[in-house]
């Protein structure tokens, strides 16, 4: 019974840490947890099943029987990896108007990622800020 | 106040281990982003990839053998930056295994790296030289596609930047050793500029 409140406990925690941090995973990172936690499960449920769209629609075919820990790693994973994609794909429509009033530039190169990575936060729109976190572009510039 | 700052350090130390293991496995995006960048990033591939998936074709035809008398060459590759990576699959198959996802991924990333908006690759795929000529194009070339469908899904890479080419055992790195594991790989190659963006953000093909 404990173990279970404990269990509980960590979860609530994980998800609101999960809710609270702005970051979306690397892609390499993101994947690299399926290969680990779902490691047996896809020897059992998707041997031969090819990386892509196809193994996802695997996970969701078999997410009944699958091990509990590989369901909320696929859940946890895809969203972030669909998250960052998306960002990536739609900064240039959310963020138009605020890089060419902060930035004065074409969109969607790295002078533009260097530019917004000096900007304050507050200086972006809400929805424009979180997109540009999302992307991971903030992280990958900062690391050598 | 202080939960902010345990949860930024924790946030740290995450990076900080994220940063090492990928080290370790050499496999770096920022890395191979810069190296496919590079200074010659401006240069252009003079052929489609159906005229060098045409080519490797032609050049089997023309020089028979068991073995390739010697290692296709491709003037056309010359100048342009380009990245090599392992790759493990299932033996005969074009089933990426899963200790090689993170590759996959760290590809990715590097695509989507903000110094390669907008330019095209190439992924070219490289066997050993079990098997015949004509089948390890095909089973490259199915290799080759089966890493372009990963990136485009799940990871988003825009498919309109991205070529299969399966070069079979045409280019051995170690021709000496044709059988050797350090022919099989994958070469992603800077193509070019694709995409072009106006002033106010607009996408259009470059010229």
């Amino acid at each position: 019974m404990k173990r279970t409140s404990f269990g509980l406990a960590l979860l609530i925690l994980i998800a609101g840490v999960s809710a609270a941090s702005a970051q979306t995973m690397s892609y390499a990172e993101a994947i690299s947890q399926i290969a680990t936690v779902c490691k047996n499960d896809i020897a059992r449920y998707c041997k031969g099943v090819p990386l892509g769209p196809r193994l996802r629609a695997c996970f969701d075919a078999n997410a009944a029987r699958m091990s509990p820990q590989c369901q909320q790693t696929t859940g946890v994973v895809y969203a972030s990896i669909t998250r960052r994609a998306t960002a990536q794909r739609d900064i240039g429509d959310v963020c138009s108007a605020d890089i060419l009033r902060l930035c004065g530039t074409s969109f969607a190169d790295a002078n533009l990622v260097t530019c917004m990575t000096g900007l304050a936060p507050q200086a972006m729109s809400p929805r424009c800020y979180q997109t540009f976190v999302d992307t991971g572009w903030a992280t990958e510039k900062a690391r050598p | 106040m202080k939960l902010h700052h345990t949860l930024a350090i924790g946030a740290l130390l995450c990076a900080a281990v994220v940063t090492a293991a990928l080290a370790q496995q050499s496999i770096n995006s920022n890395q191979m982003a810069n190296s496919l960048a590079g200074v010659s990033g401006n240069n252009r591939l003079s052929m489609t990839g159906a005229q060098m998936r045409q080519a490797v074709l032609d050049y089997i035809r023309d020089n028979p053998g068991a073995l390739p008398p010697r290692p296709m060459s491709f003037p056309q590759l010359e100048g342009l930056t380009q990245f090599v990576v392992e790759v493990d699959f299932d033996f005969n198959s074009a089933v990426i295994r899963p200790s090689s996802y993170r590759t996959v991924g760290a590809i990715a990333d590097a695509l989507h790296h903000p110094l390669l908006l907008g330019y095209g690759f190439l992924v070219i795929g490289h066997t050993d030289s079990v098997g015949s000529r004509q089948s390890n194009v095909g089973l490259s070339q199915r290799r080759a596609e089966a890493i372009r469908e990963a990136l485009v899904e799940p990871f988003g890479v825009n498919p309109a930047v991205l070529d299969a080419v399966g070069m079979g055992e045409e280019q051995l790195r170690d021709p000496a050793h044709p059988t050797s594991g350090v022919n099989r790989r994958v070469q992603l190659v800077n193509v070019g500029k694709k995409f072009c963006f106006g002033r106010s953000g607009e996408q259009f093909l470059c010229q």
